[in-house]
């Protein structure tokens, strides 16, 4: 293909998640042996070792001018050595470079073009690390689809990269930034006036379309609108002009990225004449073609499209939208949107239309109010689903809280509740398992399930979106026909790949916030990070190097040290007046902890009401300071009371779960006083597993700009009275309960939890499945010690082929190659 | 005056102290090296020296304490009224005689410099006609006469000074010089630090590098110093790799390292039977010259001939036309004086200490949470000292970036460079952002400490960090990672005749608490070494007992 980009830059990315390896080192040992054994029989059969001589021999040029002179450290960094690459003359008022071999743009913080620097490059680049000083975002092919699709121009790209670059940008790149965007946003589907429409602001792209044998049939001939002499209809390009989005003073501008440049950085002599052009074509942009497909056929052209590269882009006209009936929804007065809020629904409708897409913002950062300020800017019916019912309640409730929708128009669907609202327009909150059930429903939610399906939606909030797995995404997705789609979460990060997913099902990511710039503003607390190190006392670390791996687990997190850090942690912010939430993911050690400490705990198994009843304590009860979380808690339960979090036990190496732990307190109520700040320990023993896993979790928040300080001994600890463990008998009563418990009690917990319900209905199928074929079972388990703990690996993998031919072929080819 | 250039003085003299009278004497007899070791003296010394320079009577020693405060006496008068803020450092009990000490210290020193002698009189009071011991001073004879003549210039023997007309000389610029004893000391310091040279340092200053433990050669194949001047394995000496000693060197300043390296020289010349006086006269010599201006070799002595050759490949010296003349460097005139030229991070890092805004600038690594460091530089030495501790990515043109992994500092720290020494170097070369950053938060938290506590003592532990406190306390751990075998010396009982004696012993070395292990099956145990003078009372006490 002529398209392929000289270097793969994903095949780096996805295989620093590469879990398996250091999870079960023994077992791939032996497989690894045996694999690389009949690996070497294969290649002595097929290659010969044959001398070449020096001449027959290929020389690889390594992409750098032939004047370039290594000096005694280039061996250092090998082809990373870029200083041949030479310095603009103003170089210090620019402030990124580009690394010219896998993408990565390096960016001063503390330039003065730093802040549009940030808005432009997190819309065409992935954000790597951002803290304090210097930030690395890196370009890969799904970023500048993102870029494309809320409007970049190739070539606006490339020239406001070279305006902020340091050096000139490498051709390397060029041919990167080029080959990706050459067909993406190019063609839109449109819905205008319940007409679907193929629009594109190139006739030739709308007229190699009409030739293609499938869609050129599916044409539709309009009589209302002229066409101009080669079939097309040409109308003027959407503007923005006069929308509003709801709650902002000002009209959604599109163009705020390119021309904040321009103002910024002046006239570079360069670039004038790229300007200039800009001017002269500008009336040639503003119109674009379309023609008219029937709505049966939208689903053959899309598939269609994406099969010939050039994959549409779903924009929704809610604007001229007449069949569907309008929703009185509005924010009310009282109700403040936040510049951060306000960008990323700017990316959103920044041409008067709703483009489906990811906004990510940090947990407490509101992402609500963003998808229920989106819902009132395009005021048509709107479904959110969510991954549980209590956030089904919270949102419902939000919903009433901050806008004026009345409450007879807000329907609630969740196993409890099934009622349904009954006007023309509405909006109903349910859950993603609700909806993507495929087992047999009782009649009434069957008869709402009906109801659901069988009318059109103008807008779908898809909540938490890096919780749920692909399968149930397409079922969801395929199932209720929404013209938007928003989805929201505060990490898009998996240890398994299943993120490049969401671009093609949702959209691209249309906007990622900056923590630590949330943070110093006062959106999210600050928050105080520390690793406690607590040692194993002897007799139990003697036990553990002599125990499976199961039951180590079991050991490190029964650890009598890590017990006494933990009380003496909560003594000590229980006295400051903290409101403190200890989570752990093994469900025996929650309950030792609790019942040992006195406090109330919630997992899985706990009964709705009585999870209530604790929540409300903890928030209204002076008497009730602490409580114990399973990873119930993890999501979406909003504890604004919280200001102190301790994590005894956790899943293994998931960066996901730790990000939206510490979210738990990020939205603290008490973050705007001064000098206010939020604590999260995580508590690991040492020289255990534990250690690995918590630096391998702390990669996310490390690179937004958190820093975990390592704390070695608590001071004070010893002297707690009624330190529990202190004398050697009870550490040793201890150690026994411990051994004699089943390795199950091990495990996380396997029963209702937010993330596993999401599962729900996919899992049955995957667990029955798994009893037949114990080969499957294992991949499984893999996946989930690694974060993909909803099971629904197994069901991607079988699923895989059918995938592949959604995607589009440049993703398959840089995504799927090292699977092969 | 800077951290480092006093360390560096303190080092010059500890080795001219040490020296015998004899030496002293002859040093003595030229007055530049008068004038140099005059120079090296801390400043009361320097007083002391004047006065009695030119003073022909001895001075006796209670008039030379008067020049000094007493201290002690500010403190009783001032604990009723109120106490400025600065004498209130000396009001503290423990700074009493804080000025003495000094004073004893610089006493001291001139005496091991023999430049002054204690000399007893009999003195009788003109008034009562008593007579009474009298300790006075007296100034080295020798080091008066010389150096009177140093300051006042009537007999410069010696000197290179006097003008001798050189006809077909090549004119030398000073910008030349700086480049060229710069070009000659970086190349050793790469060498020092593992990056391919162009030209290998001579076999002196790698078996220099080698005497002064600055760098080693790996311990399987030991390289036996030879008696014999500067020979060695040349395939050895070229894979030596820097120690501990070596990369603390690498962070001193210029001027400290050349007196390193020199008194290293020094030590090794005397081995040689080179003559010491000849050695130390000419370094001294060589600080008193004029830059840029040539000098004739033929006033050398056959021991200083030799030395200039070996001290051109330290850059020291520019010699272009063997046996007639040559030129010292920057680096060699500015040996004794107090000011260096070349300015170092170090020096840079002290005045950013001690509150200079105008060294702001000077700072190059951006150190983040994430253990990412970029590095702005265009130096190759400093990214191959970078490449000691950090895993380095990319370089652009003015910029490096890197990583500080486990991984990489566990292998400086294999090679003997400490956590310490990463950290200071670190903070050392820290950008100008992170300075205000950390200066920022520092303020912030004074403000608010300042606010919530009022009764408890404001600043305790508060101070300023430059570079993250995670990434300190992360190096740090990676050190303490590296050693957690504790070694106790001790004393291992065994071979007991009978459990019971065992047991005896065994459970008062328990009780006693000096009992660092024991086994009861195989009846052995080990105590500390503290506790065996009473375990074997103990012992013997039992065997009178039974007996």
């Amino acid at each position: 293909m002529s398209r392929r980009p000289a270097v793969n830059y994903l095949e780096d990315e996805f295989s620093s998640d590469s879990y398996s390896e250091e999870e079960f080192p023994k077992r791939r040992k032996k497989v690894n042996k045996k694999k690389a054994q009949s690996a070497m029989d294969e290649i002595k059969k097929q290659n010969k070792d044959t001398k070449f001589e020096e001449d027959e021999l290929i020389e690889i040029p390594l992409d750098r001018p032939s004047d370039f002179i290594p000096d005694s450290v280039s061996k250092v960094f090998g082809s990373s050595d870029f200083s041949y690459l030479k310095l603009k003359p103003d170089h210090a008022s620019r402030p990124i470079w580009i690394s010219p071999n896998d993408g990565r743009i390096i960016l001063e913080s503390f330039s003065p073009l730093s802040e549009q620097a940030q808005d432009f490059l997190v819309t065409i680049a992935e954000p790597i690390s951002r803290p304090s000083f210097i930030h690395e975002y890196r370009i890969t092919a799904y970023s500048l689809y993102a870029a494309v699709s809320v409007g970049l121009e190739t070539d606006d790209i490339i020239s406001v990269l070279n305006r902020l670059s340091k050096v000139p940008v490498a051709p390397s790149i060029v041919n990167f930034i080029r080959s990706a965007t050459i067909s993406y946003g190019k063609v839109k589907l449109v819905l205008k006036n319940n007409r679907y429409h193929v629009e594109s602001s190139q006739a030739d792209i709308l007229q190699m379309l009409l030739k293609d044998e499938v869609i050129g049939q599916l044409r539709v001939k309009s009589d209302t609108l002229t066409t101009t002499s080669d079939g097309l209809v040409r109308t003027n390009k959407p503007k923005s002009d006069g929308l509003v989005i709801a709650g902002t003073a000002a009209p959604a501008s599109d163009n705020s990225i390119t021309n904040t440049f321009n103002t910024a950085i002046g006239s570079d002599p360069f670039e004038d004449k790229v300007e200039e052009d800009d001017e002269d074509e500008d009336d040639d942009i503003d119109k674009v073609h379309s023609f008219e497909i029937a709505s049966e056929s939208v689903e053959i052209v899309k598939k269609r499209c994406q099969e010939i590269d050039y994959p549409v882009l779903e924009e929704y006209d809610f604007r001229n939208d007449q069949r569907n009936p309008d929703l009185d929804i509005d924010l009310k007065p009282s109700t403040q949107i936040r510049p951060y809020q306000e960008k990323s629904l700017s990316k959103m409708f920044g041409n008067g239309r709703a483009r489906s897409g990811i906004i990510v913002l940090p947990c407490g950062a509101g992402k609500t109010l963003v998808g229920i300020t989106a819902a009132c800017t395009i005021k048509k019916s709107v479904i959110v689903l969510c991954t549980s019912s209590v956030s089904v309640m919270q949102w419902r409730q939000q919903f009433l809280q901050w806008c004026t929708i009345q409450p007879e128009n807000v329907a609630v669907f969740t196993s409890e509740n099934k009622e349904m609202f009954t006007g023309d327009a509405g909006l109903v909150v349910s859950t993603y398992s609700m909806v993507a059930n495929t087992r047999n429903r009782s009649h009434d939610s069957q008869k709402v399930m009906d109801f659901l399906t069988s009318r059109e939606w103008g807008f779908i909030i898809l909540d938490e979106v890096h919780v749920v797995p692909a399968a149930m995404f397409r079922r969801v997705v395929t199932t209720i026909a929404a013209h938007a789609k928003l989805g929201l979460t505060a990490t898009l990060v998996r240890e398994d790949d299943k993120i490049g997913d969401l671009n093609f099902l949702i959209g691209p990511k249309l906007y990622e916030a900056n923590w630590m710039d949330l943070a110093q503003k006062g959106h999210i607390a600050n928050v105080q990070c520390a690793e406690v190190w607590c040692p194993m006392t002897s007799e139990f670390y003697q036990e553990y190097l002599r125990e499976t791996s199961r039951k180590r687990m079991l050991l490190y997190i029964m650890n009598p040290t890590k017990f006494q850090a933990c009380q003496f942690l909560i003594h000590y912010h229980e006295q400051r007046g903290d409101k403190i939430i200890v989570f752990s993911d093994n469900v025996y050690a929650l309950q030792e902890y609790a019942l040992k400490l006195g406090k109330p705990f919630i997992y899985g198994s706990t009964p709705q009401q009585e999870r209530m009843n604790i929540l409300q304590n903890f928030q209204y009860n002076d008497q009730v300071n602490t409580i114990f979380l399973s990873k119930v808690g993890d999501t979406s339960i909003d504890l604004p009371e919280a200001t102190c979090l301790i994590q005894i036990s956790s899943h293994y190496g998931s960066r996901r779960q730790e990000a939206q732990r510490l979210g738990r307190i990020l939205r603290a109520k008490r973050r705007n006083d001064e000098g206010f700040n939020a604590f999260f320990y995580s508590l690991v023993s040492k020289d255990t597993q534990e250690m690995y896993y918590s630096t391998k979790r702390q990669a996310f928040l490390v690179d937004q700009g958190y820093a975990f300080k390592v704390i070695t001994h608590l001071h004070g600890m010893e002297s707690l009275p009624n330190l529990a463990y202190s004398s050697a008998r009870e550490r040793r009563e201890l150690l026994q309960d411990v051994l004699l418990k089943n390795e199950d009690a091990a495990g996380i917990e396997a029963g209702e939890d937010s993330e596993n319900m999401i599962g729900g209905g996919v899992s049955k199928r995957v667990r029955s499945g798994g009893q037949s074929s114990s080969a499957t079972r294992t991949t499984g388990s893999l996946a989930g010690l690694a974060g993909g703990e909803d099971m629904a690996y197994v069901e991607y993998s079988r699923n895989k082929n059918k995938e592949l031919k959604e995607h589009h072929p440049l993703i398959q080819k840089m995504y799927y190659k090292k699977k092969r | 005056m800077s951290d480092s250039s006093n360390l560096l003085k303190t080092t010059v003299n500890d080795y001219l102290e040490n020296l015998p009278e004899s030496v002293h004497n002859k040093l003595y007899q030229s007055s530049i090296t008068c004038l140099a070791i005059f120079r090296l003296l801390p400043s009361l010394a320097k007083f002391y020296v004047m006065s009695l320079l030119f003073n022909e009577h001895s001075v006796s020693y209670i008039d030379l304490t008067r020049w000094i405060r007493p201290d002690n006496m500010t403190h009783l008068v001032s604990s009723s009224t109120k106490s400025s803020s600065s004498s209130a450092v000396t009001n503290f009990p423990g700074a009493i005689g804080k000025n003495k000490m000094y004073q004893n210290e610089c006493l001291k020193r001139l005496k091991q410099l023999n430049l002054i002698k204690d000399v007893r009189k009999q003195w009788t009071n003109p008034n009562t006609g008593q007579l009474t011991n009298v300790v006075v001073l007296q100034l080295n004879p020798m080091f008066r006469k010389n150096f009177r003549n140093a300051l006042t210039g009537s007999q410069m023997s010696n000197d290179l000074n006097n003008d001798i007309e050189m006809t077909d000389v090549e004119e030398v610029s000073e910008e030349f010089l700086d480049r060229y004893s710069l070009m000659k000391w970086e190349n050793i310091l790469h060498f020092m630090v593992g990056s391919e040279v162009p030209e290998l340092p001579s076999i002196g200053v790698l078996s220099l590098l080698r005497h002064s433990g600055l760098m080693d050669i790996g311990e399987e194949n030991e390289f036996i110093a030879t008696p014999k001047r500067f020979k060695g394995d040349n395939m050895d000496l070229k894979s030596m790799k820097i120690t501990q000693d070596g990369f603390q060197f690498l962070l001193q300043d210029i001027n400290a390292q050349i007196w390193q390296l020199l008194l290293q020289y020094l030590r090794m010349s005397e081995k040689l039977m080179m003559n010491p006086v000849d050695v130390l006269n000419f370094i001294f010599m060589l600080g008193s010259l004029e830059l840029g201006k040539q000098y004739p070799v033929t006033l050398l002595s056959d021991t200083q001939v030799i030395m200039l050759e070996d001290l051109v490949d330290y850059g020291l010296i520019y010699y272009p036309e063997k046996n007639r003349y040559f030129y010292p460097t920057r680096m060699a005139t500015t040996l004794t004086s107090e000011k260096t030229t070349f300015k170092t991070a170090s020096m840079s890092m002290n005045q950013v200490l001690e509150g200079g805004p105008e060294v702001k600038d000077h700072g190059s690594i951006v150190l983040e949470t994430n253990f990412k460091l970029y590095c702005y530089t265009t130096s190759p030495l400093q990214i191959a000292i970078l490449n000691l501790f950090v895993h380095l990515r990319t370089r652009f043109a003015n910029m490096v970036t890197g990583m500080i992994t486990r991984e990489s500092v566990r292998e400086a720290l294999r090679n003997g460079i400490t956590a310490d020494q990463i950290i200071k170097y670190l903070e050392t070369h820290a950008h100008s952002q992170m300075k205000k950053l950390a200066e920022e938060k520092l303020l912030k938290k004074l403000e608010f400490d300042s606010n919530a506590t009022e009764t408890q003592q404001i600043g305790s532990q508060v101070k300023l960090e430059v570079i993250p406190p995670t990434v300190v306390d992360q190096i740090k751990l990676w050190q303490l990672e590296m050693d957690r075998l504790q070694t106790f010396a001790g004393f291992l009982f065994k071979d007991f005749a009978n459990a019971q004696e065992f047991e005896q012993l065994a459970n008062y070395a328990d009780e006693v608490g000096v009992m660092l292990w024991r086994d009861d099956d195989k009846r052995k145990f080990f105590v500390t070494e503290e506790g065996i003078g009473q375990l074997n009372d103990y012992a013997n006490r039992l065997k009178r007992h039974r007996a």
